[in-house]
């Protein structure tokens, strides 16, 4: 059994595709709210063991660095493969949606007003590997790893649909891509959450850009 | 380009370091994932330490052997060699198990971590090791750009701010009684850690003074055994850590 809260600001960033993957099987969990002056205030940065967020909690167990939390997670349900090189695969996605994110990251933070427009001409050098990767899995009709869901495809969805909010065009020469999201996006519980109020009011990042 | 050689480095093709296998481990085993010893490892990577020394640390360390298929860095940067149009993100290192073939340095580090009994004892030491990788990968990827890109502007502020981005690994070690990074025995990420730390002593002697229980760690993982004799080993001390400059 296990009692998640995930602990961060209010924003999608990092933690949306730990918020996906949680929706989609079912399982509740609760969400402390972090407000900029009570993280800068510092008792809860010193608790973090890399004084960052997110935090999860798990009962009494802590656990920080949002891939952290999405493999714990991941595991504790069943989601991280089932069998050694599945195992492999999914980690090789999440590590490059990482190396994604990082490259929006900054340029949503640091960059956006001249950034973004070359961010968004570059993006299909990026999007291309997915494309091709998840064409070699069943023609690409399923998902980005084996024959069931897995925290690489939460990760993935997560990315897209934050580019897409970005370049609402990105993804129109990655057929397999778009049709992915649709496809994964219309699951019953994931439909629910990308419609509820609480994912649709938070904002995706915490400067306001997107 | 990520790295300019004015060198041409020759592609050494099929290159194996005598002392880690013999010329015969060309052999295919069956490919059952528990006959570990005769595993067939192969890292295809440029001919500098950067994202699979830690890798090679860790299988020296198990009595694994491997091959080494080194890259010459402007060949693929010239996008000419095939294996870059089939690396799934178009990058180094790949890694082979048999036929099977992985990219992303840390997937494979986890990988072999699995393989091994290097990932903790249960649920939650994975998490936490995955955690303090997680830490490593971000400090360096910070000391990548620095050393890489932005060597000559940014050296001595990185050098100043060090101690805020090693004090959280002080205290980590500090608590975990094993003497390692996280869990009651060695981790992926201690592999991973100490190849980061050697790195900055390189350029930064002191910068472990402060840091008693790092210290402490660093010299523990340095006098295992196997990592000790593979430290100690030509391939190991021939392969820079900088493609070009002498630190």
């Amino acid at each position: 059994m296990h009692s998640y809260i995930i602990v961060y600001f209010d924003v999608r960033g990092r933690c949306e595709a730990t918020r996906l993957m949680l929706a989609d099987l079912g399982q509740p969990w609760e969400e402390e709210v972090v407000s900029f002056p009570t993280w800068q205030q510092g008792d809860l940065k010193k608790e973090c063991v890399f004084g960052q967020l997110p935090l999860l909690k798990d009962g009494d167990f802590k656990l920080n660095q949002s891939n952290a939390i999405l493999r714990y997670v991941a595991r504790n349900h069943g989601l991280h493969g089932k069998k050694p090189q599945e195992e492999a695969y999914i980690d090789m996605i999440v590590d490059g949606v990482e190396d994604m994110r990082i490259k929006y990251v900054k340029m949503i933070y640091q960059n956006y007003e001249e950034g973004k427009a070359p961010y968004i001409e570059a993006l299909p050098n990026d999007l291309k590997h997915f494309e091709s990767f998840l064409s070699k899995n069943n023609g690409g009709k399923g998902f980005i790893v084996g024959d069931q869901i897995s925290l690489a495809d939460y990760c993935l969805l997560d990315i897209l649909l934050v580019h897409l909010v970005l370049a609402p065009d990105c993804l129109k020469n990655f057929p397999l891509l778009a049709a992915y999201v649709q496809r994964l996006s219309a699951r019953p519980n994931v439909k629910t959450f990308l419609e509820s109020d609480a994912h649709k009011n938070r904002p995706l990042n915490g400067n306001g850009k997107q | 380009t990520l790295f300019r050689s004015d060198r041409l480095i020759q592609r050494a093709a099929g290159h194996s370091h005598p002392q880690f296998h013999t010329p015969h481990s060309a052999a295919r085993t069956s490919g059952t994932s528990q006959d570990t010893m005769a595993a067939q490892y192969t890292i295809t990577y440029f001919p500098v330490r950067g994202r699979t020394e830690y890798i090679r640390y860790l299988l020296a360390d198990q009595g694994c052997e491997w091959k080494d298929d080194v890259m010459p860095i402007k060949e693929w940067y010239e996008g000419k060699v095939e294996q870059k149009k089939e690396a799934v993100f178009g990058q180094l290192p790949k890694f082979t198990d048999g036929d099977f073939v992985l990219f992303q340095s840390n997937a494979i580090l986890r990988y072999l971590g699995r393989k091994h009994g290097l990932y903790g004892k249960n649920e939650k030491e994975a998490a936490l090791i995955d955690m303090v990788n997680d830490g490593v990968e971000d400090l360096r990827l910070k000391y990548s750009r620095v050393f890489f890109y932005e060597w000559e502007t940014s050296k001595d502020t990185y050098i100043e701010a060090l101690p805020n981005h090693l004090r959280p690994f002080e205290r980590l070690v500090s608590q975990n009684p094993s003497g390692f990074l996280m869990g009651s025995n060695v981790s992926f990420s201690d592999y991973n850690f100490l190849d980061l730390l050697q790195n900055h002593v390189v350029f930064a002697p002191d910068c472990l003074k402060d840091f008693p229980h790092l210290q402490a760690f660093k010299d523990k993982m340095e006098s295992r055994p196997k990592l000790k004799a593979y430290l100690e080993s030509e391939a190991h001390k021939n392969r820079p850590i900088h493609p070009t400059r002498k630190v």
